[in-house]
């Protein structure tokens, strides 16, 4: 069950930048997995040298966390140099150049990383383990869950709370007018794709220690992704919350339980959403 | 003699067919001097990426090191380099190198789900092909018994039976044994075949838990607790890429080799990603057909090894070996088939001095099995931390033949097994 939630956990913070794009930008970013996977690396590359530059390994998390978020800055030259250029596209091209970039970052990463996976070793029990439930839990999984539940908290309090959340749920309602109140939308394109990439690389750089870092690391992310989005409902941050929770969790009892049934249960709830409420558990109503 | 407009005319015709013809070009049989270009199929995209670039890493020091000496009898060696993905692609690239680039044999070929594809083409097209990694077995059975172009890999369940085998040897006392591997042929072959061997050596074992996820999963925490709750003796694991990485790290991280014994069939792939602090001692860790760190390996692999290193800041994996023996094979059989003569030989008649033909590889002796498969040595043993890397090795070493460890031509796997004397 734990093990299901720390998955879930991970999957919240990418699904969560996904739904951040698709909720301004309109555009399905196919790429959130290779900023996951391109977290992950960095990650692994930042706590390398955070260890051999002496740090107390007590300590690693914090240059993880910072190189996750610092990544994340990836996303500005992404938005401004490729993604400004499709948005009044048709969703078909807009798809197609999100995967170019997943093969691109993924060619990239392969180039910069080469090809044996990348892990950072004897860092994921630092903090030892504690029992939990009668099972055995790295007390590391426990703060990556917590540091998931205080982003998605943060998250919802910047949304709901301050001028750039309401400016963005305003963009994301009726881009016309708010463009015609004055935002300038340009950068808060800019700002919005830079926050859902440092989600996701955030997300890497978190899951690291407790694996290892694969070019290819991301796609098998990007589908799990797509199931939380339909069971959550495109554009909901509540939606990627329940639905990343809804997958690993699930996911995780059909193991124990019945194995075969792994993927095709999480897959039977998607068709079962889509079916009963098609535009997911905490999707709007259609515009 | 008078000269005729029609015998002028026959005089220019014949000057100008003499001008085209360079005074300074070889004669047409012996072509030495032009390169002889081989086709290479490999992996650089997705995740068996870093098994296709050690399989072309063998094969460019291979080159390197016969155009220094030479080239095959006197023509220097090109390598054109495809890329293998989906069977349909990977079948039209196929057809590219032979057709289009005119190559005289491809190498490479890494999933069988590829090659089972490339096997029938090979045949139509008739160029050597040599394999590196790929079969054509449907599951555990052959579907080309009697090919006549088509050089393959040894069968892909050899390793789990290998691991069977050293698993009675090593880990005497085992009654209930839960298996993982990838939800693909490989995965399911593999813990079918180390079954049906670990059953004729300990017959009152028993299989209590079996898992498949999908190739490129990267997080076991679930599996682990499911292993943990079956309560085996023995975890079996066929894991080949990055996962064998991460389900060590994950099941270091709930203790589950400190009352399980492990038996990892192929993560020897992955070696050098197998670090001390999260991969105990005492599991039986599988190389495939090469061991970087063999004590008793030849001057050959030391060099490789060495200058393998240097270059990639790596440790080499089996696949170099696979594909240095293919490529050595071949040269070793144009040789033989040109028989002291200069003279290029014919396709087929290389084919026909590849069968049987044995050669030194960079893991020792290997050689092509009457029936077009791979004969090698495979390398297991149990993981120690007594050696001055980073990551795990193995003590002792066990060397074990495909002749008793792969299925003869022409018989089927379980009656095979079953047909032991034991």
């Amino acid at each position: 069950m734990l093990s299901g939630v720390f998955h879930g956990s991970i999957l919240f913070l990418v699904s969560a930048g996904l739904q951040v794009v698709f909720g301004v930008q309109k555009i399905f970013n196919l790429a959130c997995g290779s900023f996951y996977a391109l977290g992950a690396y960095v990650g692994v590359s930042a706590v390398g040298w955070y260890v051999g530059a002496g740090g107390p390994p007590a300590l690693f998390i914090a240059p993880l966390a910072v190189a996750g978020l610092a990544v994340g800055a990836v996303g500005v030259p992404v938005e401004r140099g490729l993604l400004r250029f499709v948005y009044d596209r048709d969703e078909t091209f807009q798809l197609l150049l999100t995967f170019a970039i997943v093969l691109m970052m993924e060619d990239a990463i392969r180039m910069t990383w080469g090809t044996s996976p990348r892990s950072t070793s004897g860092l994921y029990l630092t903090y030892g383990r504690v029992g939990v439930l009668g099972t055995t839990v790295p007390v590391y999984n426990l703060i990556v869950i917590g540091a998931s539940l205080a982003i998605a908290v943060l998250i919802g309090w910047l949304l709901t709370r301050t001028t750039f959340g309401w400016i963005i749920r305003a963009s994301a309602d009726n881009r016309e007018m708010t463009e015609a109140l004055g935002v300038d939308m340009r950068r808060l394109h800019t700002t919005v794709f830079t926050l859902g990439t440092a989600l996701g690389t955030l997300g890497g750089a978190l899951v690291i220690p407790a694996t290892a870092a694969m070019s290819e690391m991301g796609i098998e992310l990007i589908v799990e992704a797509f199931a939380v989005v339909v069971i959550g409902g495109l554009g909901s941050m509540r939606g990627a919350f329940v639905g990343a929770l809804v997958v690993g969790v699930l996911r995780s009892i059909a193991i124990s339980v019945y194995p075969e049934l792994e993927m095709l249960l999480i897959y039977l709830i998607v068709i079962a959403v889509l079916v009963l409420r098609p535009r997911g558990l905490f999707g709007g109503p259609p515009a | 003699m008078r000269t005729t407009r029609r015998s002028f005319l026959r005089l220019v015709g014949a000057g100008a067919a003499a001008a085209t013809v360079r005074l300074d070009a070889p004669p047409a049989f012996a072509q030495a001097g032009h390169p002889v270009k081989l086709g290479v199929l490999t992996i650089r995209a997705g995740i068996a990426a870093p098994v296709g670039a050690a399989g072309l890493r063998g094969t460019e020091w291979w080159l390197e090191r016969v155009n220094r000496a030479g080239g095959i009898l006197g023509r220097p060696v090109q390598l054109v380099v495809e890329e293998e993905s989906n069977p349909k692609d990977t079948v039209e690239r196929y057809r590219k190198l032979v057709l289009q680039d005119k190559v005289e044999a491809v190498l490479g070929g890494i999933s069988t789900g590829v090659t089972l594809a490339l096997g029938p083409v090979a045949e139509d097209l008739g160029t050597p092909w040599l394999s590196w990694d790929g079969t054509t077995q449907k599951g555990v059975e052959e579907t080309m018994p009697n090919p006549r172009w088509a050089f393959k890999s040894v069968d892909n369940e050899v390793e789990a039976i290998v691991a069977g085998m050293l698993t009675a040897r090593h880990f005497k006392g085992i009654k209930t044994v839960a298996g993982i591997g990838n939800d693909y042929s490989y995965g399911h072959d593999c813990w079918q075949a180390y079954q049906a061997v670990l059953k004729r050596y300990t017959p009152d074992v028993k299989f209590v838990l079996e898992l498949f996820p999908k190739l490129g999963v990267t997080d076991f925490t679930s599996h682990l607790a499911a292993i943990q709750q079956s309560r085996a003796d023995l975890l079996m694991c066929s894991f080949w890429s990055g996962d064998a990485t991460i389900i060590l790290k994950q099941a270091a991280a709930v203790d589950l080799f400190k009352t399980m014994k492990g038996a990892f069939t192929t993560a020897g792939g992955v070696h050098d990603s197998l670090k001390k602090n999260f991969t105990p001692e005492g599991l039986l860790l599988g190389y495939n057909t090469m061991y970087f760190d063999d004590p008793k390996g030849s001057a050959l692999l030391k060099q490789f090894v060495r200058e393998y290193k240097a270059k990639y800041a790596e440790y080499p994996p089996y696949e170099c070996d696979h594909a240095y023996f293919c490529a050595e094979s071949y040269k070793a059989a144009v040789e033989k088939a040109a028989a002291g003569s200069t003279k290029w030989p014919e396709k087929a008649t290389v084919v026909r001095a590849l069968e049987g033909i044995e050669v030194e590889s960079l893991s020792g002796r290997r050689s092509w099995r009457e029936d077009h498969v791979h004969m090698c040595n495979f390398y297991q043993g149990i993981t120690t931390h007594k050696n001055p890397y980073d990551f795990v090795t193995i003590d002792p070493v066990e060397v074990v033949s495909t002749k008793v460890a792969m299925k003869p031509a022409g018989t089927k796997l379980f009656d095979w097994i079953n047909s032991w004397k034991i």
